[in-house]
């Protein structure tokens, strides 16, 4: 099943990898441009950038998943022709996911093995797995039990058994795309060692990493993306976390959207020390025709937070009031009651129903109101429907078209409706632009704008900094589930909204 | 951008378009097997077997409706066979007893609605898939009935119960009365009420239905219910009509009930499904078994080709879909 990589290309100052003007677009959508990147043999090499400036789609060129758009990529001074993910971790490419990919049912043993299971005429020779399994982790310094099943071990266990991964695979290259994110200090330091003895062994590393103090630590170089561009490469020694988090950040202004000034009218909500899973102490209130931006990391609580205020989960502590009124909270149709809507961040499953027509998912918060005794006026209904997709402007052939046939854009429109519908003045949006395209997010901008100039409060959840930042009238930055920081419009830059989210 | 809205709805007409070819495909399917067996044999456009027919299609129908109503939200209700069984049995002991005909009738008419509310209660509050939930049901009823009558049949019913099934009402058979009965209320309920919309959408999507306020707890409740209690209906039916009560009497008829569901359009992924495709799915499957024993079809045979059914007129409306 080996595939033999390309004879060794000689000096040996010939890079194990190198990307040579690497291109991918989407459509019209340009996720990485013009990218050329060297990963030596025996480096570590760091790579930067923000949410959303390439670094993902970069791995998954490098480890197949996507085919690039123009440019090449080098394997030892010879250009790469296979291309499928089963090729480049054949070749020698092995990539620990932010997601890890295992199977939670199987054991630590039969993970380690998947896809390449040791046999014999058929049948698995299950305790040489194990043993052998049991000795990479022993090798390593893991104190896992091979026999366990992966469902019972911890978060940051599990991380490093796909990181164990790389050994089985005798990878050459092994990516991490933030492998601390679920380790504890100790587990961190075990893989930083692993990390470094690998280095040791001659293999390369790309280290993607949002944590300054980490990269500072390993990386012997690091190369900064910014808007699916590579911006600069340099020996770490040659500079420092902040010179990074600036050049992450620097940006041309105006790059997204003039907000139209809108009159703030009297506060919607208020929102003080509210406590909950996840999220600690956070106070916050939201005006008529304003935008409150709520920034920080995945992982930061922002989104669990919010979940919180729209009833998902019962806040511990702290008082929400709406209208001045104290309002209690304890499920969605509180909110809901309350004014309130979510436009989650997954609409396809979570903001509509797919297999029902664009009237049905506007009306679907507001039946009560429209129906008699149970009964729906459906030309009431259709009316109304029309109504909001002609203001919306959705492109729909009528209201009784799918909804799962319309295209995002649209599909978030229907979602906008469907609040409208219902009387809401308080619109939450849970990373509104994510998956969209250009010209979608113009379109999901001017209905905000709209939702503004109706009077509603908006409050935006987005890990891509851009957008909050030009958007928000107010600014709040969350980390580790504590509220870090509070900044009107455009008060200060991208790179001190970005620190404070960092930590740095 | 404004041409995109046309009042006309010149796609709603389109989409319901589609949805009645489908039926109409059924439709036409049913009445070239009628008109195939009507030259086939002397006797099926007869009188006595027509009602014959129409007779045996109610049970299934009342059925085949409370399953869709299962199915649409994406679950399924094993258990409907066994509680068509038990009731039966339940009916039958309490009119032995002495108890009034209304009375006993109303009694296990409600004894389905709690088994039916305890599966939703059973799916959403403790997590058990439908499908696990209802398959105990159907052992755990299926022996409870055989259990109160030690595997025996209850004989010697009212004259009063049984004549109803057997009755006709302005010429039709009282059966069917009750199928109408019990089609256009459900029918209202899926097509014109809020709680039917709520139906489709937790089919589609508890979750978008959640965060759209919709009472998803309830929705299940409601469902579970329904089907349960139209099985307990069919049980009371099916004793009026065969003058005894007996536990394995409704044995198998789960399957016969999804069937039909499927057939009348039903996806088992949820959201799509309705009255008129249930009672169509049911008529298609009676007309087979009714078909095959009058032309002395193998029963054996017969079962094989509604199965073979089920493949073809499901994999059609799948790649109709794909298409689209």
């Amino acid at each position: 099943m080996r595939i033999t990589a390309p004879a060794s290309g000689g000096a040996s100052g010939t890079p194990l990898v190198r990307l040579a003007n690497i291109d991918k677009h989407f459509g019209g959508t340009y996720a990485l441009r013009n990218v050329s990147l060297a990963l030596k043999a025996g480096e570590i090499h760091a790579v930067v950038g923000e949410n959303g400036a390439g670094k993902s789609t970069l791995i998954k060129i490098m480890v197949g998943a996507y085919a690039r758009s123009a440019g090449e990529l080098f394997w030892k001074g010879l250009p790469l022709r296979v291309s499928g993910p089963r090729d480049m971790l054949a070749l020698g490419i092995y990539a620990v996911n932010q997601e890890m990919l295992l199977c939670p049912h199987l054991t630590v043993a039969e993970n380690l093995f998947l896809g390449c299971e040791a046999g014999r005429y058929g049948l698995l020779r299950a305790r040489d797995m194990e043993r052998q399994a049991q000795a990479i982790l022993d090798d390593l310094g893991f104190s896992i039990d091979s026999r366990n099943l992966l469902f019972d071990l911890s978060i940051g266990q599990r991380q490093l058994v796909a990181i164990a991964r790389a050994a089985i695979y005798q990878s050459e290259l092994v990516i991490f795309d933030e492998p601390t994110a679920y380790l504890s200090r100790s587990e961190a330091d075990l893989l930083f060692t692993l990390i470094r003895r690998f280095r040791k062994e001659g293999r390369a590393i790309v280290y993607i990493s949002h944590r300054m103090e980490e990269i500072f630590e390993l990386a012997d170089r690091v190369s900064v993306l910014r808007d699916g561009q590579l911006l600069s490469t340099r020996p770490i020694q040659e500079t420092t976390p902040n010179a990074l988090i600036a050049e992450m950040a620097a940006r041309p202004i105006g790059d997204i959207h003039h907000k139209e000034s809108v009159a703030i009218g009297e506060t919607l909500l208020e929102i003080e020390g509210l406590s909950g899973p996840g999220f600690d102490n956070i106070s916050m209130t939201v005006k008529g025709g304003e935008i409150v931006g709520l920034f920080g990391l995945v992982g930061s609580g922002r989104s669990e937070f919010v979940r919180s205020v729209f009833g998902r989960t019962s806040a511990s502590a702290g008082t929400i009031r709406r209208g001045g009124k104290s309002v209690r909270i304890r499920r969605e149709s509180d909110a809901i009651e309350a004014g309130m809507a979510l436009i989650p961040e997954s609409r396809r499953y979570e903001g509509l129903c797919l297999q029902l027509d664009v009237g049905s998912n506007i009306s679907l918060a507001n039946l009560p109101a429209l129906s008699r005794f149970g009964v729906i006026d459906t030309v009431e209904e259709q009316r109304r429907a029309r109504q909001w997709m002609s203001r919306l402007k959705v492109a729909a052939n009528s209201e009784a078209m799918t909804v799962g046939r319309l295209s995002g854009g649209n599909q978030q429109k229907v979602v906008i409706a469907k609040w409208l519908e219902h009387g809401a003045d308080i619109f939450i949006f849970d990373e509104p632009t994510v998956g969209v395209d250009v010209a979608a997010k113009a379109e999901i901008y001017k209905t905000i704008a709209q939702l503004l100039q109706k009077g509603a409060g908006v409050i935006i959840i987005s890990s891509y900094l851009p957008e909050v930042y030009d958007l928000a009238d107010s600014l709040h930055v969350f980390r580790e589930g504590r509220q870090v920081a509070q900044f009107a419009h455009k008060q200060v830059g991208h790179d001190v909204i970005l620190a404070k989210a960092i930590g740095a | 951008m404004s041409q995109v809205v046309t009042a006309s709805g010149l796609g709603d007409r389109i989409s319901s378009l589609r949805v009645s070819l489908r039926k109409l495909t059924l439709f036409l399917l049913l009445a070239i097997l009628w008109l195939a067996l009507t030259m086939a044999t002397e006797t099926f456009w007869g009188a006595s077997n027509i009602t014959n027919l129409f007779r045996q299609t109610a049970l299934m129908s009342i059925l085949a409706i409370g399953q869709t109503l299962v199915i649409i939200t994406a679950g399924i209700d094993l258990s409907v066979g066994a509680m068509v069984g038990l009731s039966s049995v339940l009916v039958s002991l309490m009119m032995k007893a002495g108890m009034p005909i209304p009375a006993a009738v109303l009694l296990t008419l409600s004894f389905g609605f709690l088994v039916g509310l305890y599966h939703g209660i059973a799916i959403r509050r403790f997590g058990i898939p439908p499908f696990i939930i209802t398959l105990a049901s159907l052992s755990i009823l299926t022996g409870l009935g055989l259990l109160i009558t030690d595997g025996a049949t209850i004989s010697g019913l009212p004259k009063e119960f049984t004549g109803f099934a057997r009755g006709a009402f302005l010429g039709v058979p009282n059966l069917f009365w009750v199928v109408v009965l019990v089609g256009i209320p459900i029918y209202v309920l899926l097509r014109h009420t809020r709680w039917g919309r709520y139906i489709f959408a937790v089919g589609s999507s508890p979750e978008a239905a959640r965060l759209s306020g919709v009472n998803v707890d309830r929705t299940f409740y409601l469902v579970y219910a329904l089907s349960s209690t139209l099985a307990a209906l069919v049980g009371v039916l099916t004793a009026s009509r065969i003058s005894i009560g007996l536990a394995t009497t409704g044995m198998g008829w789960e399957l016969q009930s999804i069937a039909a569901s499927v057939i009348g359009g039903a996806s088992l992924f949820g959201a799509v499904g309705g009255v008129i495709g249930s009672l169509l799915g049911a008529m298609s499957l009676t007309t087979i078994a009714n078909g095959a024993n009058l032309l002395n079809v193998n029963p054996y045979i017969q079962q094989m080709v509604t199965g073979f059914l089920i493949v073809f007129i499901v994999y059609f409306d799948q790649s109709r879909r794909r298409s689209q």
